[in-house]
C-alpha cells in the first residue's frame, strides 16, 4: 500500500508499532546465543546460565502469577475483553506522567498508567450502571477514547522542545535493555500484592464474583472488592506491558484463565492452573524463541510465541478436557445414541417374541425389518450391536433368525418394564391418551434409573398390565427368567 | 501547560480550512466522512446486539489475512489485501462461534482467544517471511492519523481516481445498500433472533453478513484513522444515538447525525491542537457522547434483561407493522 | 423494644410512606406495612408493580426515595445479618466452578466477614441446610448439573445458612417442578412455625390462597394488606390486577384503597 499521506513522525509509529509488536528487541536479545543442537539449547536455556535468560523467565513467573490470578476472576466475571481495553487505556496516563515529572521515571509513569488504567475502569463501569449500554459498548469506548486522548497528549509532548524523549520510548519500547532489575521489582512486587490479596480476600472475592446481589445483600463491599480487583489488574496490566507488549496482555490473561476453566469445576483449582499455564506458557514461548532462532537466524518475537502457546494448551483442553472436551463429549453423545439404539432394537425382538406368546425361540430378521419398516441390511446393522455385546446371536449357519441369549432376555426384559410402566403412569396419573403415550415413553425409558422404576411400580400399586393390555414384566421377570416360563405367564394373563 | 496547547485563533480554526486550505480539508473530510458514515451504519446493530468489541476484534485478527493475501498475491494492492482481510474475518467470526457454542466458553473469552491467537499469528508470520516490502506500520495503521496533513494538495479529481477512496466509497455504497434492503431483516434479528428464525429471516446468515461487512469497513478505515480508533467511529455514534432513542429508524438517523458532527469538529479540533485528526475525531465523538449522557433518561422501570427485551421487541414489532 | 427474647412483641419489618423511584419516576409510592414475626406473607400484584423493587429496598439494595424502612426496629441496612435474601434463579452464571457445598457454604460469609474461614460449624450449618432441601446427595456436584427445580433449592439452603430471622424470597416458586414446589412451602411452613418471617413476591394467585398467612396486594401504590382470606376479595383484586392506577392522579385515588391491618396483636 504506497501511502498516499506523508509518513507520520518517528516516534508516534514506534508507539504504535509497540502496541501491536512488541518484543522484536527483545528477541534480538535472546538472538545473540545462538546454538544448533536443540538438546543443548534447552539445556543452555534452562541451566540459567545467562543473566538475560534468567530475567526472562523470572518475568514469565512473575507475569504468570498476575495474568493466571487475575485472568482467573476476569474470565469467570465475563470480563475477558477488558485487558484489551485497560491496556490501551492506560496510554494518556503515561502521558501524563512523564508530564508530570518532564523525565523519564519509571516510577511516574507506573503511576501515571495506573491511574489512567483504573480511570478507564471506573468508567467503563460507571458507563454500565448508568445507562442502557452494556459491557461491551463501554469497553469500546472508553479503550478508543483513552487511546485518543492518549495520542493527542503523546503528540503534543513531542512538540516540547527541550524535555529528553528517551525515557518515554524506552518505556514503551520496554525491551531497550530487555528486562532490567527495575522491571523485575515491579513485576516481582506486583505479583507479591495479587497473591496476597487474592489469597486473603478469596472468599469474598469468589462470594462477589459469583452473585453480587447476594454478596451486596448479606453486607459484602463488593464495590470496594471490584476496584481492588481492577486496580490489581490496571498495575498487572502496566507492568507486563512496558516488558512485553500490548498484544501479550489480552492473550496471557484470558488463555490460560479459560483454559484452566475448562479442565475443573473448583474455582480455586481454576486459580492453580492458569498460573501454572500462564507460566508454562509464558515460558515455553521465551523458550522456543530462542530456539527459532537457530532455525530462522531471524529476531522470533517472545510476545506472539507465548501467546500461540498458550493458545496451544487451550486447544488441547478445548479438545480433550474430561468434562468438557469436544472429542469426550463426542464420544459420549456417540455411546448415548448407540445404547438407545440396542434397548429400542431388545424391545422389538421381545415384543415379537411376546406375540408369539414366547413359543419361538428365535425371530425372522426380515420379520424384525417389516415390523421396523427398514431394510434388511438397516435391521441386521442393529443386531451385529446386540451380537457384540453379547445379547443376542444369531442361528448357527444361515444368519437370518436372531436369538436373545439369557442376558439379552434379562435385559429386554428389563426395558420393556420401564417402558410400560412409565406409559402407564402418565396414563393414569398425567391424563395422556393411550395412543399417545407410546411416543412420550420411548425417550423417557432409557433414562430411568432402577430406583426410580421401582418407586414407579410401587406408586402405580404393582400393576400387571400395561395401558394397551400387554403384560408388564416384574421384577423376577427380569432376573433371568427362561423363555419358557415367560410362556406359561402369558397363559395366565389371558382371561 | 500552555506551551503544549496552542492558542485558540477562531480565524485560524473554522475560517481558514475552508478558504486557503480548502482542497486539503475537503480530501481529509470526505475520505472521514466515508468511513465514519459505514462505520456508524454497521455500529448500530454491533451495539444492539452487543458485539461491539468484535471491531476490535476484526481489526486485530485482519492480521494474518492480509499478509497471506500479501504473501499468496505478491502485491501490495489494496483490492488482494481487502480480500486477505475478508477471509480472516469470515475465520475470526467461525472460530468465535465454534467455540463458544461447542464449550463452556463464554463468548467474551471466544473473542478474546480467538482475536489474540490471529494476530500473533499475523506478527509471527510477518517475522518468518522473508518480506523486505511489507511494511508493519502501514499494513497495520497506514497513516494512522496523519489523514490530512499531505505533502501535496491534491485536486479533487485525484481524490476521485484514488483507489483507495474508491475502496472506501464502494465499501459505503454496500453498506449503506445493504442496510435499506435488508432494514426490516436486520431489525428483527437484532432484537430477537427466535423470532427472527420463526419469521423466515435467516438470522446465522445475517450475523455472517454483518461480519462480512464490518470486515470491510475495518479493513478499508485502516490506512485512514487506523485500526485502534476505527473502533469509537463504530460505536460512538451508535452508543450515543442509544441513550436517546428507543426506535431503530431514529437511532440510525442520529448515529449519522453523530458521524458527521463529530467528523467536522474533530477536523477543526485538529487544527486547533495540531494533533492527529482521527484522533480528535474520536474525542469529538466522546464529547456529543458526554453530553448525550448528562441529559438522558434511563427507562422508567428498573431494567434487567426480559424487560429489556420485551421492550425493544415491542418496539421491533411496531417498526414492522405496517404502517 | 428490640428484645429477641420474646419475639411476639416486636414487629419484624415496618415500613412508612414507602416510595422509591428510579429516575424520578416512582415505581413504588407511599407504602406502610407492619409486620409481626411467624407470619408467611405473599407479595402479589401484576407485573411491574413493584414486588421485586419492594423487596431489594427492603433488602438496602435501592435506597428509598421518600418514607423509611425499619427491620426489628433497627434502620435495615445495620440488620443485614438477620435478613436473608433469596433473588430470582436467572441471575447466576451456572458454568461458574463452584459446586452445591460451595453455594451453600456462602451464606455463612456474612457472618464471617471479610478474613475470616469457615470453620466446622459453618460446614455443619451448611449440611444442614442442605438436609433440609433434600439435596445432600448433590453436595460435590458442580451447579450446572442441576435441574432447575434443584437449583432453587441450593439457594434456598444458602439463605437457610444466614440463619436468619427474616427472609425475603423472589419468586421462589417460578419454574420449578412439583416437588420441589412441595418441598419449597413445607420449608417455608417449617420455618414460619420456628418463629421466623417470611415474605414472597408470587405471581399464582389460585396457590397464593393456600400457602400464605396474608398478602401484600401492589400495584405500585399499596393496594391492601392483611389476612388471606380478606385480602382475597374480587374488588381487591380487580383493583390490584384489573388496569393499573396511575398513580398520579391522586384526587381519583383518594377514597382509601390502603387497607391496613395492624397485625402486630395477633399471636
Amino acid at each position: 500500500m504506497t501511502p498516499k499521506f506523508r509518513h507520520s513522525p518517528p516516534f508516534l509509529a514506534l508507539l504504535i508499532f509497540m502496541f501491536a509488536m512488541p518484543s522484536e528487541a527483545h528477541a534480538a536479545k535472546i538472538s545473540e546465543l545462538v546454538e544448533v543442537d536443540l538438546g543443548d539449547q534447552f539445556v543452555r536455556f534452562f541451566s540459567l546460565q545467562d543473566a538475560a535468560i534468567r530475567h526472562i523467565l523470572l518475568g514469565c513467573l512473575f507475569m504468570g502469577i498476575n495474568f493466571g490470578l487475575l485472568g482467573s476472576f476476569v474470565v469467570v466475571r465475563r470480563m475477558a475483553l477488558v485487558g484489551d481495553t485497560l491496556s490501551h487505556a492506560v496510554l494518556p496516563g503515561v502521558a501524563v506522567g512523564f508530564l508530570f515529572t518532564m523525565s523519564k521515571e519509571p516510577w511516574a509513569i507506573l503511576l501515571g498508567a495506573t491511574m489512567a488504567g483504573l480511570l478507564g475502569a471506573a468508567t467503563v463501569s460507571w458507563i454500565q450502571r448508568s445507562t442502557r449500554l452494556k459491557q461491551d459498548a463501554a469497553l469500546g469506548m472508553v479503550l478508543a477514547s483513552f487511546f485518543a486522548v492518549g495520542i493527542c497528549l503523546i503528540k503534543m509532548i513531542e512538540r516540547i522542545p527541550s524535555v529528553n524523549k528517551s525515557g518515554l520510548d524506552h518505556f514503551f519500547y520496554g525491551q531497550a535493555a530487555a528486562l532490567g532489575r527495575a522491571d523485575l521489582w515491579m513485576m516481582g512486587g506486583t505479583a507479591v500484592l495479587s497473591t496476597i490479596i487474592v489469597v486473603l480476600l478469596y472468599r469474598p472475592l469468589l462470594a462477589t464474583s459469583f452473585d453480587q446481589v447476594f454478596a451486596r445483600s448479606i453486607g459484602l463491599p463488593e464495590r470496594m472488592l471490584f476496584h481492588v480487583l481492577m486496580l490489581l489488574l490496571a498495575l498487572a496490566i502496566v507492568v507486563a506491558l512496558q516488558a512485553v507488549g500490548a498484544l501479550m496482555v489480552s492473550a496471557m490473561l484470558i488463555t490460560p484463565a479459560t483454559t484452566a476453566f475448562l479442565l475443573t469445576k473448583r474455582m480455586h483449582v481454576m486459580l492453580c492452573l492458569a498460573t501454572g499455564l500462564a507460566i508454562a506458557a509464558g515460558m515455553l514461548g521465551a523458550f522456543l524463541s530462542f530456539v527459532g532462532e537457530g532455525l530462522v537466524s531471524h529476531a522470533l518475537p517472545t510476545g506472539p510465541s507465548m501467546a500461540l502457546c498458550a493458545g496451544g494448551f487451550f486447544l488441547l483442553a478445548f479438545l480433550f478436557s474430561p468434562h468438557h472436551g469436544l472429542v469426550f463429549r463426542y464420544r459420549r453423545h456417540l455411546s448415548q445414541t448407540r445404547q438407545i439404539t440396542v434397548e429400542n432394537t431388545l424391545k422389538a425382538i421381545y415384543r415379537a417374541m411376546e406375540s408369539d406368546r414366547f413359543k419361538e425361540e428365535g425371530i425372522a430378521v426380515r420379520r424384525l425389518a417389516g415390523d421396523a419398516r427398514e431394510t434388511f441390511e438397516e435391521t441386521m446393522t442393529r443386531l451385529r450391536l446386540l451380537v457384540r455385546d453379547g445379547l443376542a446371536t444369531f442361528a448357527s449357519t444361515r444368519g437370518e433368525v436372531i436369538y436373545l441369549t439369557p442376558e439379552g432376555l434379562q435385559h429386554a426384559s428389563r426395558v420393556v418394564r420401564n417402558h410400560r410402566l412409565w406409559e402407564l403412569y402418565l396414563t393414569n396419573e398425567a391424563d395422556y391418551d393411550a395412543d399417545h403415550v407410546h411416543a412420550d415413553a420411548e425417550k423417557v425409558e432409557h433414562i430411568l434409573g432402577e430406583d426410580q422404576v421401582m418407586e414407579l411400580e410401587r406408586y402405580l400399586d404393582y400393576p400387571e398390565q400395561d395401558p394397551h393390555g400387554k403384560r408388564i414384566p416384574s421384577l423376577r421377570d427380569t432376573q433371568r427368567l427362561p423363555l419358557r416360563d415367560l410362556a406359561v405367564k402369558e397363559e395366565e394373563v389371558e382371561p | 501547560m500552555n506551551h503544549l496547547i496552542p492558542p485558540f485563533d477562531a480565524y485560524r480554526v473554522f475560517v481558514e480550512p475552508w478558504t486557503i486550505n480548502l482542497s486539503q480539508t475537503l480530501l481529509m473530510t470526505s475520505i472521514a466522512l466515508i468511513v465514519a458514515l459505514s462505520a456508524a451504519l454497521i455500529g448500530n446493530y454491533l451495539v444492539l446486539r452487543r458485539m461491539s468489541m468484535l471491531g476490535d476484534a476484526i481489526s486485530h485478527s485482519a492480521l494474518p489475512g492480509i499478509v497471506i493475501a500479501f504473501l499468496v498475491s505478491g502485491s501490495r494492492d489494496s483490492f488482494a489485501l481487502t480480500i486477505g482481510a475478508l477471509v480472516a474475518g469470515i475465520v475470526t467470526t467461525v472460530l468465535i462461534e465454534f467455540i463458544h457454542r461447542r464449550s463452556i466458553v463464554k463468548v467474551d473469552a471466544a473473542i478474546g482467544i480467538v482475536f489474540s491467537m490471529l494476530f500473533a499469528l499475523g506478527v509471527l508470520l510477518i517475522e518468518l517471511v522473508p518480506h523486505t516490502d511489507l511494511d508493519p506500520d502501514c499494513v497495520l495503521f497506514g497513516q494512522l492519523e496523519w489523514l490530512g496533513v499531505h505533502a501535496s494538495s491534491d485536486p479533487m479529481k485525484a481524490l476521485f481516481a484514488s483507489s483507495q477512496f474508491q475502496l472506501l466509497f464502494g465499501v459505503f455504497i454496500l453498506t449503506a445498500a445493504l442496510n435499506l434492503t435488508f432494514f426490516k431483516e436486520l431489525l428483527v434479528s437484532s432484537f430477537d433472533p427466535l423470532l427472527a428464525g420463526a419469521q423466515g429471516f435467516r438470522p446465522t446468515f445475517i450475523h455472517y453478513a454483518m461480519m462480512c461487512m464490518l470486515s470491510l469497513v475495518v479493513v478499508s478505515a485502516f490506512e485512514a484513522v487506523g485500526a485502534i480508533l476505527v473502533i469509537a467511529m463504530l460505536i460512538l455514534p451508535a452508543a450515543t444515538a442509544y441513550l436517546l432513542t428507543n426506535r431503530l429508524r431514529t437511532m440510525i438517523t442520529l448515529s449519522i447525525t453523530h458521524a458527521v458532527i463529530s467528523t467536522i469538529g474533530g477536523i477543526h479540533l485538529a487544527v486547533w491542537l495540531d494533533c492527529p485528526a482521527s484522533a480528535c475525531m474520536v474525542i469529538a465523538g466522546t464529547f456529543f457522547f458526554c453530553i448525550a449522557w448528562f441529559i438522558h433518561t434511563r427507562p422508567s422501570r428498573q431494567v434487567d434483561d426480559t424487560q429489556e427485551t420485551e421492550s425493544l421487541t415491542n418496539s421491533a414489532e411496531s417498526e414492522l407493522a405496517p404502517h | 423494644m428490640t428484645d429477641p427474647t420474646s419475639p411476639s412483641q416486636e414487629i419484624v419489618l415496618e415500613t412508612h410512606d414507602l416510595t422509591v423511584a428510579y429516575d424520578k419516576k416512582p415505581v413504588l409510592y407511599g407504602i406502610d406495612v407492619s409486620i409481626a414475626p411467624g407470619q408467611l406473607v405473599g407479595i402479589m400484584g401484576p407485573n411491574g408493580a413493584g414486588k421485586s423493587t419492594l423487596i431489594k429496598a427492603i433488602m438496602g439494595l435501592l435506597e428509598p426515595a421518600g418514607g423509611w424502612i425499619q427491620i426489628f426496629g433497627e434502620s435495615n441496612k445495620s440488620q443485614r445479618k438477620r435478613v436473608a435474601y433469596v433473588p430470582q434463579r436467572r441471575e447466576v452464571d451456572w458454568d461458574f466452578p463452584v459446586t452445591v457445598m460451595d453455594v451453600v457454604l456462602m451464606g455463612r460469609y456474612g457472618h464471617l466477614g471479610l478474613f475470616k474461614r469457615p470453620g466446622k460449624r459453618d460446614r455443619d450449618i451448611a449440611m444442614e441446610a442442605l438436609e433440609k432441601v433434600n439435596m445432600i446427595p448433590y453436595a460435590g456436584r458442580q451447579i450446572s448439573n442441576l435441574s432447575g427445580g434443584q437449583q432453587q433449592r441450593v439457594f434456598l439452603a444458602r439463605a437457610l445458612a444466614q440463619e436468619s430471622d427474616l427472609y425475603l424470597m423472589d419468586e421462589p416458586f417460578v419454574g420449578v417442578d412439583a416437588a420441589t414446589e412441595s418441598t419449597i412451602i413445607d420449608l417455608l411452613q417449617d420455618l414460619r412455625s420456628q418463629g421466623k418471617t417470611i415474605l414472597v413476591v408470587h405471581h399464582d394467585l389460585p396457590t397464593a390462597r393456600q400457602y400464605f398467612d396474608s398478602l401484600i396486594l401492589l400495584n405500585m401504590r399499596l393496594v391492601a394488606y392483611g389476612p388471606v382470606e380478606e385480602v382475597f376479595q374480587e374488588e381487591l383484586l380487580q383493583r390490584a390486577y384489573g388496569g393499573r392506577l396511575t398513580i398520579l392522579s391522586e384526587v381519583a385515588d383518594a377514597t382509601g384503597e390502603k387497607s391496613k391491618v395492624d397485625l402486630s396483636a395477633k399471636r
